[in-house]
């Protein structure tokens, strides 16, 4: 499935609804139907902020595909380099006091899955995010 | 996203219905300021949202922190499985009060 998006925030919503079709039509359970929402949520917002700092119209790419036990999702932009990876991890054992909320975002997308991968190629910005349907060894909980 | 809100033996309950993210964010951290400025008391309910982003959760925390500064109280309440997974990969459980229900929840405001 490729979505084109606008850098406009509402364009979630699209987004959403998508993944949601995607979802139904390739039978994925809800909890991983949740998650794989949230990770579209956090990395499409991330490019819709930071990519296009010129305020203009844009538009770029986003894939959806089902491989084996995977889901494979890839979003390609022509923004400005931003490679969302280098941002630290949050401290998650800091007090409340002392929490900050920075790099979260990114942070639950390698969370909720198995591999995460940026490049610049051909002055475009490349994120693949691989998500196990079925979890063998990662747990989180559930 | 809608907010709906209830006072309920003196707490105030938010209940965001929806999805909480970058788009609805605005929205439920004025919901939640508006409770917190009339009461020190509050539940946020997460049974009827599709997922809480990290702008949602930027509002969770910030709603905590304020709240202990001042010596109220603030417990996340009814949440389900998946978004428990998500506050708890982000280190939220230890700094927050969750409890499974309203009735639950009780004790902490006591």
């Amino acid at each position: 499935m490729l979505i084109k998006i606008k850098n406009n925030i509402e364009e979630i919503n699209k987004v959403c609804d998508k993944a949601k079709k995607f979802c139904e039509k390739n039978d994925i359970p809800e909890k991983k139907y949740h998650d794989i929402v949230l990770i579209l949520d956090e990395i499409v917002t991330n490019v819709i902020n930071y990519a296009y700092p010129d305020g203009n119209d844009h538009e770029f790419n986003l894939e959806i595909k089902k491989s084996g036990n995977y889901i494979i999702i890839r979003l390609v932009d022509n923004g400005i380099p931003f490679d969302p990876l280098i941002s630290t991890d949050p401290d998650v054992s800091s007090s409340l006091k002392e929490r900050k909320v920075g790099g979260l975002g990114i942070f639950i997308v390698k969370q909720l899955s198995e591999i995460v991968e940026y490049s610049r190629i051909n002055g475009k910005n490349q994120l693949s995010v691989t998500v196990a349907i079925y979890n063998k060894e990662k747990n989180h909980g559930n | 996203m809608e907010i709906k809100t209830s006072t309920e033996e003196g707490i105030t309950i938010i209940t965001p219905v929806g999805r909480v993210d970058t788009s609805t964010a605005k929205a439920f951290e004025d919901g939640v300021m508006e409770a917190i400025n009339s009461n020190s008391k509050i539940a946020i309910r997460f049974s009827d949202i599709d997922y809480i982003s990290s702008a949602g959760l930027r509002v969770v925390l910030m709603a905590g922190k304020k709240l202990t500064a001042s010596k109220g109280t603030l417990v996340l309440i009814d949440m389900p499985e998946k978004i428990f997974a998500v506050f708890k990969m982000s280190g939220f459980d230890k700094i927050l009060k969750i409890s499974s229900s309203f009735e639950e929840s009780k004790s902490f405001f006591s």
